[in-house]
Parts: C-alpha cells; structure tokens; sequence
C-alpha cells in the first residue's frame, strides 16, 4: 500500500480560503451581538457579553413589544423585509412561468423569426440596467399611470389612500416588473439549453399516449427541466433579493426593500455597526434558505432511462 | 378491431417529395411489417398514421373514417418507440399507467390493469423502479407494456428491436411473435432488418424510395418477387445478379452470360413471353447446390474466394468469370479455396429481370 500525502501547502492554501471566505461572516455575526462600544473598541472587544439588542433594534417595527433600550422606533426594517420578499418571491414565479413557457415555444415551435427572436432575448440582457433607470423612472412615474378620476384610479386611492394619480412608481408591481424583464433574458437561456435535452420522442409519446399540448408540457417537460427551473429560481431570486440601484429610484418609503434601507441607515443617522450587522445577518437568512431548498431540485441525470443513448 | 387504409397517402418536406402515393390497406387482426432501406419512407408512414407527422395529400382510414386532420390523442392508437420514449421521471407503474390517467379512469381499474399488463411482458417485480435502474430488454418491455394499457385496437411499433443487442433482439422477436398470437390486435411494424420482417408478419410490405415495391405474404414475397430490389431485400444472404442475355437454342430457352448458360424451365419460358433481349438472372444462394455431375445448361463453374464459416452452413464468396456469386452450403461440403467447383442450379430458383425496368419478368 502506498500512501499518497498532499503537500502541506495544499493544506495551507485551504485553510487560507476557507478563512476568507469564512471570516467576514463570522465577524459580522459576531459584531451583530456587540454593543456599538465593544466593536469600536478594537482588541479590547474580543471580550464581550453577547446581546440581542441590535436584533431588537432591527426588528423594532415588527416585534410585539418595544425594547427597553429605546423609545422610538426609527427604523422600519420588518417591513422592508417583507416588501423584498413579497417583490422577489414574486418576481422569481412570474419570471419562471413566462421563462419556461418563452423557452419551450423557442426550442420546440417552428415559426418565422424564431432564430433571432432567441439571440435577441440575451441582447436585451447586454443593456446595463443603470442605462435602464432614466427611462423606466420616466415611465413609471409619468406614462404608466391611471388617473385618480378615473374608476380603477378612485377606487385605489379611496382604499390604500395617498396623492396624486396612481402610477406604477413607488409600487411593488413597478419593482416587480422591472425585475421580471430584466431577468426573463436569462432563465429563458438557460432554460432553452435544457428543454433542448428532453427528448423529442418523450413528448411524442405522451401525445399517443393521449396527452394534449398543455398536458405534454406540465407532466412531462416540466418535471424533466426541474433541476433547470431550480437553477433558474436561484439565479432570480439572488438578483431580485439584491438589487439596489432600479430599487432605490422605483421605491417609495413604503416599498423600500432591505438593500435600500441598510444603506440609508448608514447614511442617515451616525453609522450604528451593530444594528447594520444585525441587518446584514437577517438580509442573508432568505436567499440561504431559498437557495437550500430549490438546490434540492438540482438532480442529476433526470432524463436518464428515457431513451437509449 | 378498427381497420386501416392508406389512401393515395404523399408526404412533402418543402419542395422534396419522400412519399409517392402509398395505397394500402390491412386487413383485421393483421401483422404488417413496413420493410425497407433507410430512407425510404416506411417510418415517415407510420409516424403519419400515428399523427406524428402532417399528411401532404391523400387521405388514411380507420374504420372509413378519415382521421388524418385528427390529433394524436384523438385517433387512438398505441405505439411503441424505437428508442423506448420512457418518462423518466415516473416509475414503471406511472409509465404504464399514463395514458389511463390521462383518460382519469378509476384507480382501482388502473391498477388491475397495470398488473394485468405487467404480468404479459413479465414485469411484475419492477413495478416500483424508475427507467434509468432498467436495463435495455427491461425498458423495451415497459414501452410494451405502455402500449398494451392502452387497450386500442391498432398497435404501431417503430423500429421497436433495433436498439437491443443482436441476442437480446432474437429473444425479444420471439416474445413479439408469442404475443401477437394471443392478442387480436392490428398491428403495423416498422424495421430495416428483413429477418423481423419475415419472422413476424402477415403481410410484408416492402418500401423502396418513397413507393411501395411489393406486398404480400412473405413466402411469396421470397419466391416472387416483383423486382430486383424486392428480390434482392428479402433474403439472407441476398440474391445474386448475373447479366445474361436470353437466347433460343433447340427448343429450349438459356440464359447464358460469361461463364455459364442455364436452361429456363419451359414453364417460366413460356411465361417469359419473349426469346431475346438482355436480362438480369436472380438466384438466391441457397438455391446452388455443389454438384460435380450437373450437366451443362443446369450449372456453372465457381472459383471458391472465400469461406464464411457460420456454423452448419458456410457462405462462399466465388466468382464467376466477372461476377461475384455468393453460395451457402452445409459445412460438411469439402470444399477448399482458390479451387474452382461445380454447382447446380436448381432451376426453379431462376429469377428473371428485364435489366432496365428491373422488374421481374
């Protein structure tokens, strides 16, 4: 038996990635449970007693009590939070649904046009979203709007209050939109790449078999571009989750979503490091627990024992 | 069950044409294997029939009912694939199953009918496992079994064997032939491979470039063939083709080429209609026997090249002056090569083709 050892370099090299890439985390988790006092205090703040205070102070606008340790609650991350949930889950369906159905038309659908309608998808992907903003900001505040004299328009108004005519700035749906077309370029590629592998031959069975247009394409396409779809979920809802710079001008105070905040909160009021590691903390809860449970889809070999080959 | 005619049926991709017309008609409770070459049209037939593929003109017929502007779903028919087409993502019960829960039966009737089927194609205790834990026979029974659920009166089977080993496909041929007779069904079979056809079918129809050559039993198709092609498809080893000219001598009519000169039976003489011209002579290499005594005009000289030892029989590539004859023989038959030996014909294995229009004569 030969025993084959690595260089201690290797070992060495190791250690030094996962301590990058681990260390900024642990710090911020650990800072997240100072007072504002220990983590200034540089080397003497290794010591401390851990607290949940910057949690508390986080969370202030949703817990049920107040916190001791103040008496106004100036910050209104609880519910920043939900709006980048409500935007990004939303916008992470929408994207898939129309995604997978765009791609299957592009991939199985002879019509005229199509080759280029499929280049062009991931042309519009080349545009910068910044040289997006100016427009879309103009739109969403000024074009795309219903007058508040109008039914739809007096309705809204009467029942969610708030001035001026109902435009799509400032809304959830605004935001999702934008979020939608920006990402729909790219789960539509990907998702071609994997429809392409469904084998025709399953498809034609299914149609023997009795199946409809619509019966092929939820039972059997669907279920075999899953791991597709998760990866494509993922892709969306991280960009979703962290986009700031479309946020920031589409938003208004109650829309807001977490990037935006932590970042106002900076700016704000004099820097409080604890509260923003705190935000920092919880801002990574989702994607993490999103990320884990649609990797789970991720399986290898799905169209395995389809067809010979 | 239902019965299915093709009428004048043509198929155009673009402008190229690959189906001319096919007329054909089944009779009940029929096994038809469409034969032929690649590319000559047979699959194109049936994914047609299936409704997998658009029909140009012309018209099909279940029951005299046109059904060719008809989705798949509505024609109901069961096929099976030549690369299995399994879903892989159900297992072989939900495979099976499929089209029966398409059709929302009770599930109670699914499932007897799932085991029912199961115990045909003798899958009973992999009713849980998915496609890719199957093997290659296994899969090919699922795809059977699929098909058999369905419980429809015209069975379709592309190419259903040809992706199985050699000795896999010889087992599977003979479950296929076990099956057809204890199902009443009508079914149309696909394949290249001429051995299928002449095992399984009732009626055999051979397909050559985009046109039907010839349909009929397969022992007619064997013996009479309409055409050289059909002549030299069917068959194992094919036939062979010598050039020869007719020629009249003493009453009795020859066919006579470089290096040998048959008399025709007077039968077949007579029926040839005609004392001269170029022809092309057709004998199977079955039809050779190794004969040291045949006369002249009921034999011919061959120089042994090379010998295929296959067993029992032994296939020899000889030549004839010009001309490369094969003969298959009993091993026994010594026989050495570089030698030159003497064979009979017998002489009802003399195929006659006008050497043009290649059509028998």
């Amino acid at each position: 038996m030969q025993q084959e050892r690595l260089n201690p370099a290797f070992y060495a090299l190791l250690a030094t990635l996962i301590f990058m890439s681990v260390g900024p985390i642990a710090l911020m988790l650990i800072n997240s449970f100072k007072l504002d006092v220990d983590i200034i205090s540089g080397t003497s703040g290794l010591l401390f007693l851990p607290t949940i205070r910057n949690y508390e102070t986080a969370l202030c606008d949703i817990l049920w009590y107040t916190p001791e340790h103040m008496d106004y609650c100036a910050l209104k991350f609880g519910g920043a939070m939900i709006n980048s949930l409500i935007i990004a889950l939303i916008s992470t369906a929408l994207t898939l649904v129309i995604g997978c159905m765009a791609a299957y038309a592009l991939v199985r659908f002879r019509f005229m046009g199509r080759d280029s309608a499929s280049l062009t998808t991931l042309m519009v992907r080349m545009v910068p979203p910044a040289v997006l903003l100016v427009p879309v900001f103009g739109l969403w505040n000024n074009d795309f709007c219903i007058s508040k004299q109008s039914w739809l328009g007096e309705i809204i108004r009467e029942s969610f209050g708030g001035r001026g005519d109902v435009c799509l700035a400032g809304t959830h749906s605004g935001i999702i939109l934008i979020y939608v077309a920006m990402n729909l370029p790219f789960v539509i590629w990907i998702l071609q790449s994997f429809i392409v592998q469904v084998p025709r031959s399953l498809e034609e069975a299914a149609k023997v078999d009795g199946a409809g247009p619509f019966q092929v394409f939820f039972k059997i396409v669907l279920p075999l571009i899953k791991p597709g779809l998760a990866a494509a979920a993922i892709f969306t809802f991280r960009i979703a989750w962290n986009e700031y710079l479309l946020a920031s001008a589409l938003s208004d105070r109650d829309t807001k979503t977490v990037p935006i905040l932590i970042v106002n909160n900076m700016s704000e009021f004099n820097v409080e490091w604890g509260v923003i590691m705190a935000t920092g903390m919880l801002l990574a809860i989702p994607p993490i627990i999103f990320t884990l449970l649609a990797s789970r889809q991720i399986i290898a070999g799905m169209t395995a024992g389809a067809v010979k080959g | 069950m239902p019965q299915i005619r093709l009428e004048n049926l043509v198929k155009k991709y673009g402008a190229v044409e690959v189906l001319h017309g096919i007329d054909l008609e089944m009779a009940n409770n029929e096994f038809t294997v469409l034969v032929g070459p690649s590319g000559c049209g047979k699959s194109t037939t049936l994914r047609m029939i299936a409704g997998l593929e658009s029909v140009s003109s012309g018209e099909i017929y279940i029951d005299d009912r046109p059904i060719s502007h008809l989705e798949p779903k509505e024609r109901g028919l069961a096929m099976v694939f030549q690369d299995y087409a399994l879903y892989p993502h159900m297992d072989v019960a939900q495979n099976i199953s499929f089209a029966l829960r398409l059709q929302k039966r009770p599930k109670a009737e699914i499932a007897a009918k799932v085991r029912e089927v199961a115990e045909i194609v003798g899958l009973t205790d992999f009713l849980q496992r998915k496609p890719a834990a199957l093997s290659g026979g296994q899969r090919q029974r699922v795809a059977m079994a699929r098909a058999l659920a369905k419980d429809s009166g015209i069975f379709l089977f592309d190419e259903p064997l040809s992706n199985l080993d050699a000795k896999l496909r010889g087992q599977m041929r003979a479950e296929l032939a076990l099956m057809r007779q204890k199902l009443a069904k009508n079914m149309i079979y696909v394949t290249h491979d001429q051995i299928e056809a002449m095992t399984l079918a009732d009626r055999i129809v051979v397909m050559h470039g985009g046109d039907i050559q010839q349909q009929g039993a397969p022992e007619e198709l064997f013996k009479k063939p309409a055409n050289k092609f059909v002549a030299g498809f069917l068959g194992s080893p094919p036939m062979n083709f010598m050039d020869a000219e007719l020629q009249q001598e003493n009453d009795r009519l020859y066919a006579k080429g470089h290096g040998f000169a048959f008399a025709l039976p007077e039968q077949k003489a007579k029926t040839l209609g005609k004392t001269e011209g170029k022809v092309t002579v057709g004998i199977r290499p079955s039809d050779l026997n190794y004969d040291d005594t045949a006369p002249e005009g009921a034999g011919l000289n061959l120089n042994v090249r090379v010998a295929e030892y296959v067993g029992a029989q032994s296939v020899l590539m000889c030549a004839c002056e010009t001309s490369d004859v094969t003969v298959e023989l009993k091993s026994e038959t010594p026989i050495a090569l570089g030698k030159t030996l003497r064979f009979a014909v017998r002489p009802e294995g003399i195929h006659v083709f006008d050497r043009t229009s290649e059509v028998a004569l």
